[in-house]
């Protein structure tokens, strides 16, 4: 097998990405103490170690705390409409295969307002990794309960406690039809969380990666519980999933060797309440990509796509009698 | 069965005519056979008419007329892509059709028969020469049967088949098996796979045209003159024109300040590798390519000879080197990566010595067809010299006579020789994909084809027609099918790509019991007393042998009286040592037009060709893992050595026996060692051991949250993980580093003891800390 002659030329260039490449002039505006930092190091330390050219990577988002993601990356980015952040990702991937699309998302984002592009984005399968920040709760307008914050939670939208049980993401997106990589990561487990995130990116699909993150303002002390025990972690381990260093598992005792082909089990592992799921759930690298179906065998050319256009267009054009415009010659 | 045995002047005119061939005297022998005959056991030699001299092989009894038969012919030459199945048979078109409008479980027999009866007559108009499409011979041969049938055009016969023609998926020529089959074939099968070729080819060109053209675009978008009034305006178009003030807009744009142009230097490259994607001629235009009036055609690459073939390689040469480096340019320039200094060099070297296997591969590959007995026979040495090189050149050699003139008579290379063994010899050449077979295993060579012609080297396909001139009433399908069950031309396959080894290369499986010499099929007949035999028959070389006119003369049918028992099959009679050989009589069994059985005594002319051709044939076993004889040396060397050595063992054991057994203490049972006791069964893990009195940090589980940054950077910083490590515990206070444990999200500070012992409050902050520590 020889190496294409671009390939070998490519590889004259000495282009060395470092951890600073990726990071913004724009210094993080999270809270002190916010998960999100932990996130954003995460994706960072990956464009590194994968040397993603900045001006082929794209982050979009929609509206919330962790929506202000892509002005910290130097990377191209698009901080859309709230719950839109996957339709916009799925035209950039879609016109431009070419890139590296992340989506990040906060609970309100994908859970609620987003909830059907959410659901359809797991059904098209396009190669994107989405990070969902879950800290349970609407924290950029000053806590109001979400679609994932815990029952009787009291918050400014729910001053007598949420009446109802959270939405379990994960149960739901393993749940949709063409599902092809769900994961569960925390914050506070950094070596971790970057092993998923690595590992969704490299998935070619619709890579979903739930984060739960600690909101030091508004849900303090939510996940201290998990944090101060490590017993309550269930971290799920196997060859073709998450893999621990010796000084995490030495710390993480609590593990599961989970098959990440096998749906029921994942199902069941992400239905945990008690103990905190991390690791790849669910992995199937045989679903097709929406984009790699809707790609046609010839490229549109932009002359091709105006005559058709027009040709569509004349069809139901009504052209005034007395001039101004003809109609185009037959 | 057996005929008695009798003395009859057939036995001394046999072995005459076998020794006098051995002699040479060949004029005897043509005054000898002349007069085809069948001896009768009492009343000496009788003439036998020209019809009954037309005998035939006893196992093409069950091929009467190929037409009413349903076989792998006719073949479907399908149209487009066809799924990746670029040929079918009629057959199997039919078949789909009736899995999809008549399943065996639906009551729908009468379609079914009415479909079947459209086949057959398909096939009959095929197998009268009518050439044409599929779609049209249906048309034709369903408005015959609505006419024989009497019935209107809008009948139920019209209505049903109208019904399965819906379900008709494919169209494309309708071949039969004659002796253009494997050039039309062969032509199908690279033209579609050019075809795939092609749009991949055209996906990719495409695609860096339109990259490159954004590029171009997106930089004049920069320039002045797209910012002149007259340009606005033109990207508005006409509709809204008087809703903007394009002078205004145009003035504003001016104004602002000059973005980053692209250099004219790129600009000039950029365009240069568009032209020359843009007006490639290896394939047709495709969509991002601009169409000119006066653009010349796409080139051919079909050649009826080598020299013109490599002719034109060389001539296109210069060309494909231009768009190798066109192509890798616009790959650099679509990334961004073209670095002058650093690639302008390698594009000035760059020459054909350059070019790689993958980059040929990207072009389309030549085909050349070349036919024994009617090219220039010097084209099948060329032809060894293209297939050499290297180059991506696919030969078809066609042969229509593998057995060869019978004068002048060379002793032993009349049969066989030439361009039936030309496959084999090519797979010397070692890095050419090699595929022979006979013309009637083409529908089922289909995926062998395909694979060569996909292959990125050359390939060579011999393909044996079966139109042999002097075998006038035998079907060139069953001929052909003949020679590869005869071992005259049989099928294998050579394929360099599939692994580094021969057992992987070379496959003989193909081939009917490939295991055998000769394979064997059932014969059934009735004897005498009409009793109804099977018998297992082998078809040998004799047998294809005898369906030539042009060796009759080798053969004598002797009718069932005249059998006996000195003649033995000519199969049993290959394997008799020479000296016995004189004692019996080879015969192979034929059937006349009216099937009635004979046995066709053949002469030592026809043994000997078979001999040859089964020496052949285990060459080929031989390579294709059956019978290697070095394989087979070794197992008796290994065998022979493991038998000594366990022959010796026992002669050991047996002189070691002491005289009185019952009376020797038993041996003790070997016992194994026991194994150790298992290992705690995960090892303790060396535990870093970490001074309390210490501050530190457990980096690894840092989440960037700032909190001890932000309480003094200097003492506490970020590694290249962007996670905190303690830089300078003589950067801050006790007091801080205490704060920045408790505030730490992770808790995984742990701050130690104090180093500064005057510092105030110390009773407290040690207080403090000591749960962290």
């Amino acid at each position: 097998m020889t190496v294409p002659l671009t390939q070998c030329l490519l590889r004259l260039i000495d282009e060395n990405y470092t951890l600073t490449d990726y990071q913004s002039d724009i210094a993080p505006r999270w809270c002190t103490g916010c998960g999100d930092n932990s996130i954003l190091t995460a994706v960072q330390r990956l464009c590194r170690d994968e040397q993603l050219p900045p001006e082929k990577t794209v982050v979009v988002s929609g509206i919330g705390c962790s929506s202000r993601f892509p002005h910290y990356m130097n990377a191209y980015g698009f901080h859309g409409l709230h719950g839109r952040a996957l339709p916009v990702a799925e035209g950039i991937k879609l016109r431009r295969p070419d890139l590296h699309v992340f989506v990040t998302t906060g609970d309100g984002d994908c859970c609620s307002i987003g909830a059907a592009h959410w659901i359809h984005a797991i059904r098209y399968n396009m190669d994107m990794t989405v990070l969902l920040h879950d800290n349970e709760v609407y924290g950029l307008t000053k806590m109001q309960a979400s679609p994932t914050s815990p029952r009787g939670l009291k918050s400014n939208t729910t001053p007598r406690g949420a009446l109802l049980d959270p939405l379990n993401p994960l149960t739901v997106t393993l749940g949709v039809p063409n599902v092809s990589f769900v994961a569960q990561a925390v914050d506070w487990i950094p070596e971790v969380l970057f092993n998923i995130i690595a590992q969704a990116y490299r998935h070619k699909g619709f890579s979903f990666v739930r984060v739960l993150q600690r909101c030091p303002e508004f849900m303090d002390h939510r996940f201290d519980p998990w944090v101060q025990d490590p017993s309550k972690m269930r971290l799920l381990v196997h060859a073709d999933g998450v893999q621990l260093k010796p000084d995490i598992s030495r710390i993480y005792r609590n593990q599961e060797t989970h098959d990440p082909t096998d749906l029921h089990r994942a199902r069941e592992v992400a239905s945990l309440t008690e103990e905190i799921p991390v690791g790849v759930l669910y992995r199937n690298s045989a679903v097709p990509c929406y984009e790699d179906l809707r790609e046609g065998e010839r490229p549109n050319t932009p002359g091709l796509i105006r005559t058709v256009l027009n040709e569509e267009f004349d069809k139901v054009t009504i052209w005034p009698e007395d001039g101004g415009a003809t109609a185009p010659a037959e | 069965m057996t005929a008695p045995r009798t003395k009859t002047a057939y036995e001394g005119d046999s072995l005459r005519r076998r020794r006098d061939v051995r002699n040479g005297n060949m004029d005897q022998v043509a005054l000898d056979i002349a007069s085809p005959r069948v001896m009768d056991a009492d009343a000496g030699p009788v003439m036998i008419s020209a019809g009954d001299a037309a005998l035939r092989p006893a196992l093409f009894a069950r091929y009467g007329d190929l037409s009413k038969l349903r076989y792998d012919f006719p073949l479907v030459l399908v149209d487009g892509e066809g799924g990746g199945r670029f040929l079918q048979s009629l057959t199997s078109v039919m078949d789909g059709i009736l899995r999809e409008v008549a399943p065996p479980e639906a009551t729908a027999e009468m379609l079914r028969r009415q479909v079947l009866r459209l086949e057959c007559e398909i096939r009959a108009r095929v197998s009268r020469g009518e050439s044409d499409t599929l779609s049209s011979l249906w048309k034709r041969a369903a408005a015959d049967l609505i006419a024989e049938k009497g019935e209107s055009l809008f009948g139920p016969l019209a209505t049903k088949l109208d019904q399965a023609r819906e379900a008709l998926h494919v169209d494309g020529a309708v071949i039969d098996c004659d002796e253009n089959t494997p050039y039309r074939v062969l032509v199908h099968v690279w033209t579609a796979v050019q075809t795939s070729k092609a749009k991949a080819f055209r996906k990719k060109v495409d695609a860096l045209i339109m990259k490159l053209s954004d590029i171009l675009k997106a930089d004049f978008m920069k320039s002045d003159k797209a910012h002149t009034r007259e340009a606005l305006q033109s990207a508005v178009g006409t509709s809204f024109e008087s809703a903007f003030d394009f002078a205004a807009m145009s003035r504003v744009l001016s104004r602002g300040p000059s973005e980053d142009r692209l250099s004219e230097d790129r600009r000039r490259r950029i365009r240069a590798v568009l032209q020359v994607l843009q007006s490639q001629r290896f394939y047709g235009p495709g969509r991002a390519s601009e169409r000119r009036p006066d653009q010349p055609e796409p080139y051919s690459f079909v050649f009826d000879g080598c020299a013109a073939a490599l002719d034109a390689f060389r001539d296109r040469l210069p060309e494909m080197l231009d768009f190798v480096k066109a192509l890798t340019i616009a790959e650099l320039e679509i990334q961004n990566k073209y670095r002058t200094s650093l690639h302008d060099p390698v594009f000035a070297r760059f020459d054909k010595s350059d070019l790689s296997e993958d980059q040929l591969a990207h072009f389309p590959s030549y085909l050349v067809c070349l036919r024994d007995g009617r090219t220039d026979p010097a084209e099948t040495v060329r032809a060894f010299e293209t297939l050499a090189s290297g180059l991506p050149v696919k030969v078809l050699i066609q042969t229509d006579d593998i057995l060869g003139t019978t004068s002048p008579e060379p002793p032993r290379s009349s049969f066989g020789a030439g361009s039936a063994r030309l496959a084999a010899m090519a797979v010397g050449l070692n890095d050419t994909y090699v595929f022979q077979t006979a013309n009637a295993n083409l529908y089922r060579a289909h995926d062998r084809m395909v694979t060569g012609m996909r292959y990125d080297g050359p390939a060579l396909f011999a393909v044996y027609s079966g139109a042999t001139p002097s075998t006038a009433g035998v079907p060139p399908y069953l001929l052909s099918a003949a020679a590869t069950e005869s071992r005259a031309f049989p099928t294998f396959v050579y394929d360099p790509a599939v692994g580094p080894d021969l057992a992987t290369r070379f496959d003989i499986t193909d081939n009917p019991q490939a295991t055998v010499d000769w394979p064997a099929h059932d014969l059934s007949y009735e004897d005498d007393a009409l009793q109804h035999i099977d018998e297992k028959i082998p078809f040998t070389h004799v047998d294809f042998a005898a369906c030539d006119t042009r060796y009759a003369r080798y053969c004598e049918p002797a009718p069932r009286a005249n059998w006996r028992d000195d003649m033995i099959l000519a199969v049993d009679y290959l394997k008799l040592a020479p000296e016995r050989s004189v004692e019996h009589h080879p015969y192979i069994l034929t059937i006349d037009a009216d099937n009635a059985l004979y046995r066709t005594v053949v002469d030592d002319k026809l043994i000997d060709a078979a001999r040859h051709c089964a020496d052949a044939w285990r060459r080929l076993q031989e390579l294709g893992g059956v019978n290697n004889s070095y394989a087979n040396r070794l197992l008796a060397r290994e065998r022979a050595a493991w038998e000594e050595q366990k022959a010796q063992e026992l002669a050991e054991l047996r002189a070691a026996e002491p005289p009185t057994p019952e009376a020797a203490p038993l041996p003790e049972a070997a016992v194994p060692p026991v194994p150790a006791p298992a290992a705690a069964a995960e090892p303790a893990e060396a535990e870093e051991s970490v001074n309390p009195d210490e501050a530190w940090i457990e980096t690894a589980r840092c989440t960037t949250c700032n909190e001890c940054t932000q309480i003094n950077n200097k003492m506490f910083a970020y590694n290249e993980n962007m996670q905190a490590y303690i830089a300078d515990l003589n950067a801050g206070t006790y007091r801080q580093l205490v704060e920045a444990t408790e505030s730490c999200q992770v808790s995984i500070i742990h701050p130690g003891k104090p180093r500064d012992l005057t510092e105030p409050n110390l009773e407290d902050l040690i207080a403090r800390a000591e749960s962290f520590i």
